[in-house]
């Protein structure tokens, strides 16, 4: 059982870093200049490069935050080059046979439809796939409804009013260093505006999005619902994606007005580095949501990517009866670090919040859940429950619970409870009692500790989130 | 780096006694240490800036404080007045098995054996027992022998005049098979400010049952730790009573150093008017088959502030540890605040470990219940926050303290003002 145990664990991630440098990217280093360079490339606004500029300034203010129990090398930012040009098609992948065939047996276990495969895997895609025309029905539709769905980029210039409303109004661009730094030098990210009394016809997901390639190092995401409207928004997908940038410093603002709803699901799958975790990569990210009165702010996460994730997807109550949910899975195997959680902040009176936690460690990887609950004094009659689950598998591997819990009204009500526990020898031995292997049957009892999770997750996303524990975890248990 | 701690610094250093290379060690660590402040997680809902204000000042007259009595205690009383040890209130004649020296008194073979064990249990994370290395005049060294029974509780009561400073520090060793009481206790008056740290050795099968009750109230500062080492087999269960006052901060620190060691933790505070306690209790499972149990419950009225932080830290090597801490904390009060975090770091997979924490008020339907039986709510509310605090003090062992202790719990309730 051991040896199954090594042998799973020693299974390498082959999907293929490439690290061609472009003609296009900037030369490592951070200063002024960068940022006006940025600014300059992007066309923006006067306002928006001040706004970038302040954010620099107060960024070298700052430390790098330390209380995260993850342990890695110290970040050299001036080694960084912050901004690459996206890839020439030329450069990528002509076909699938030129893409790492170990990253093709996870798309087909996976079940990824060919054409997706392709843009997965980077393949220059538009010879092959009719995305002109997909994209185009796609516009029309949300058109026709008046959603707005764009680049970030392209907000600013097209909509200045609300992106100068609205962004930096959630997380404050000194709100922690890794915002500062992200508020300086994004390149890029999505902007979504669902009009009043709307209900966003489709679900809303970055796949869909033209224009978005090599956004992801610093990428920005606003979503403004306005009143009474509804929006779900997937970010992410299943399958293993290429990204040839180390550090990960994204931010996503969510902004619920009076009566609307926001979807907000997840699924990271980045590359966690090899056996000794070196080369994976940093996920530093910032997400916040702001609920007016009688909004709902859902983020739903499953995370099994990355080195290191530091990951905190908040909402701030801000409205009365407003209603705050978390549904998190994290996995880490290998030597992967993940500190992650949420914050539930009731401001408003008769707040509710929500947070299930599950945590999944294996292999000599680190999982934690930090999280902080906050009832205002103004929290009149609030109520959260939370619940932090942690399965560990092998005994290399930690498994952490952190949460805060601030109360300062008395009639606020706040449940917490975290266990941790292995994959009890009583189950697996009903289900190999049954005649299920046990690789089969430790998939079966993780995708039924997480179910509370992959039941909040968009159907098809749920499908392809239970497949990918089931792959992740694949051999490292017996 | 505050003046206050500049001065105890400087304070420190002219102090060459027997315990001179742990001072030294403690004031090193201490000049590199950063004051805290709200961002340090340790003292994060604990402002210190009541200590860096105190005027309180060693005071050498000792005459005239004694403990208080507790109706049908027979202890052996070991007592602190402004920090420095009783003798005529020590008794002549100590049961067969028992000792109590000071460290000073001894030849230098057993204060070389002292110095082995002193502050080796105490981590060295606790700023305020660094200071206490550094100030305290010496160290009470109580043990007990091999197999002994100790049937008298051995009270260690410190006791602070208007306006002391004081510094105390037990060691309390017990022998493989020993058994014994300890009741720690402070009484304090105004503008006092302390630092008492006890470090208890539990050897193999040994037993430890222990007390600590701070029952001042008003602007004494009390900074403390209690920290235990329990080898294989042993036991201990440990009872916490506190009331609070302008800021008292507690360390407990549990080691299981051994294989089956049990170990239980029962706390309560009972916190009105601005008062404030902080605890933070710490268990590190360091070895296998440790079973740890924590009850921690809190009622706040009025605009005091209450902390715990409830860590559980289960080693590598720990497998088979079975550890719960529950935390229950009722508000009675708009203005009063709890921040509680139970945290749990652990590295072994065969452990069963949980932790449960909840904030709330007085069940409103329990009150309406208790009114329609036409008791009044204010005894209804009484009633009530004593049920559920009663319900740790009947865990108690020794029944003459929770004998004692009922009344006075019962009257502190009544004197709470509820909404």
């Amino acid at each position: 059982m051991t040896e199954q145990i090594d042998k799973a664990l020693a299974r390498e991630y082959e999907a293929g870093f490439v690290s061609d440098v472009e003609s296009e990217t900037f030369a490592p280093g951070l200063d002024e200049s960068v940022i006006q360079r940025i600014s300059k490339m992007k066309g923006e606004p006067e306002w928006m490069l001040e706004w970038r500029l302040g954010a620099f300034r107060d960024w070298l203010q700052m430390e790098e935050p330390d209380w995260a129990l993850v342990d890695y090398p110290k970040i050299d930012f001036q080694a960084i080059s912050y901004y690459s040009a996206p890839k020439s098609m030329k450069d990528k992948p002509k076909s699938l046979d030129e893409v790492d065939p170990e990253l093709l047996r996870t798309y087909e276990k996976l079940g990824i439809p060919l054409i997706e495969q392709q843009m997965l895997a980077g393949v220059a895609v538009d010879a092959v796939f009719d995305s002109v025309s997909v994209v185009t029905t796609f516009r029309e539709k949300l058109e026709e409804a008046g959603v707005i769905f764009c680049p970030i980029s392209e907000a600013i210039q097209k909509y200045p009013d609300l992106v100068k409303k609205y962004l930096g109004s959630v997380v404050a661009k000194k709100d922690n260093y890794y915002s500062a730094l992200n508020c300086a030098v994004f390149t890029d990210g999505s902007f979504v505006y669902i009009p009043k009394g709307t209900r966003c016809p489709m679900e809303l997901s970055t796949y869909f999005r033209i224009n978005e390639q090599n956004t992801g190092q610093f990428e920005r995401t606003l979503i403004i619902a306005d009143e009474g409207s509804h929006v779900s928004y997937l970010e992410g997908c299943t399958a293993p994606q290429r990204d040839e940038n180390q550090l990960h410093a994204a931010v996503v603002e969510l902004v619920a007005m009076d009566d609307a709803e926001i979807k907000y699901s997840t699924v990271q799958n980045w590359y966690p580095g090899d056996e000794d975790g070196k080369g994976g990569i940093y996920n530093f990210v910032t997400k916040r949501g702001v609920c007016h009165t009688n909004a709902k702010i859902s983020w739903t996460q499953v995370e099994t990517g990355s080195a290191v994730t530091w990951k905190y997807p908040s909402c701030v109550l801000k409205g009365d009866n407003s209603v705050g949910e978390f549904y998190s899975v994290a996995l880490t195997r290998g030597r992967q670090q993940a500190d992650t959680g949420t914050k539930m902040i009731h401001l408003g009176k008769n707040t509710k919040s929500t947070i299930i936690a599950k945590g999944i460690s294996a292999g000599k990887s680190n999982g934690s859940y930090r999280g902080l609950v906050r009832m205002a004094a103004g929290a009149e009659g609030a109520r959260n429950f939370t619940q932090c689950d942690s399965l560990l598998i092998g005994d290399q591997c930690g498994a952490h619970t952190f949460p805060y819990v601030e109360s300062r009204n008395p009639s606020a009500i706040i449940e917490h409870e975290a266990t941790t526990s292995k994959v009890s020898d009583e189950q697996m031995f009903l289900c190999q009692q049954r005649g299920l292997d046990p690789e089969k049957a430790v998939s079966m009892i993780v995708n039924g500790f997480c179910k509370e999770v992959f039941k909040e997750l968009p159907m098809e996303f749920a499908v392809e989130a239970g497949k990918l524990l089931e792959i992740s975890l694949e051999g490292s248990v017996g | 780096m505050s003046a206050w701690l500049e001065s105890a610094i400087a304070r420190g250093q002219d102090n060459s006694d027997w315990l001179a290379p742990k001072r030294a060690h403690a004031l090193e660590l201490l000049s590199a240490t950063k004051w805290p402040t709200r961002k340090t997680e340790a003292w994060r809902y604990t402002p210190l800036r009541p200590i860096e204000r105190s005027k309180a000042v060693p005071v050498e007259n000792q005459t005239g404080l004694l403990p208080l009595a507790i109706d049908g205690l027979n202890a052996i009383e070991l007592a602190f007045v402004n920090g420095q040890l009783d003798k005529v209130q020590l008794a002549d004649t100590l049961p067969e098995g028992l000792t109590i020296a000071l460290g000073s008194e001894l030849s230098p073979e057993q204060q070389a054996s002292a110095l082995q064990e002193f502050s080796t249990i105490k981590p060295e994370r606790h700023l305020f027992g660094l200071v206490n290395d550094a100030l305290v005049n010496d160290v009470v060294i109580v043990s007990v022998e091999e197999n002994v029974k100790i049937d008298e509780p051995v009270r260690i009561s410190s006791l602070l005049s208007q306006g002391a400073e004081s510094h105390t520090r037990v060691l309390v060793s017990l022998e493989a098979g020993a058994r014994l009481t300890v009741i720690e206790d402070v009484q304090a008056q105004g503008d006092s400010l302390s630092t008492a740290f006890v470090e208890y050795n539990i050897a193999p099968k040994a037993y430890l049952e222990h007390y600590r009750f701070a029952l001042q109230t008003g602007s004494n500062l009390a900074v403390g730790g209690c920290h235990f080492n329990l080898h294989d087999h042993a036991k201990m269960n440990s009872t916490i009573v506190a009331f609070g006052s302008e800021l008292s901060r507690l360390d407990t620190d549990i080691i299981h150093a051994g294989e089956f060691a049990d170990a239980k933790l029962n706390a309560m505070y009972l916190l009105d008017d601005k008062e404030l306690f902080d605890l933070h209790a710490t268990v590190e499972h360091a070895m296998p088959n440790g079973t740890t149990e924590e009850n921690v419950r809190c009622i706040v009225a009025d605009r005091a502030r209450a902390v715990f932080n409830g860590r559980i830290h289960i080693h590598k090597d720990a497998q088979k540890t079975l550890a719960e801490l529950n935390n229950r904390n009722l508000l009675l009060s708009d203005k009063a605040e709890i921040n509680t975090k139970p945290e749990l770091e652990i590295y072994a997979d065969d452990v069963r470990c949980a932790h449960g924490a909840t904030v709330a008020q007085i069940d409103k339907q329990a009150l309406y219940y208790l009114q329609t039986r036409g008791v009044s709510r204010a005894k209804a509310q009484v009633m009530l926050n004593f049920g559920f605090i009663n319900e740790l003090i009947d865990l108690m062992p020794n029944e003459t303290l929770a004998e004692w202790i009922r009344p006075i719990i019962r009257e502190r309730f009544a004197q709470m003002e509820v909404m």
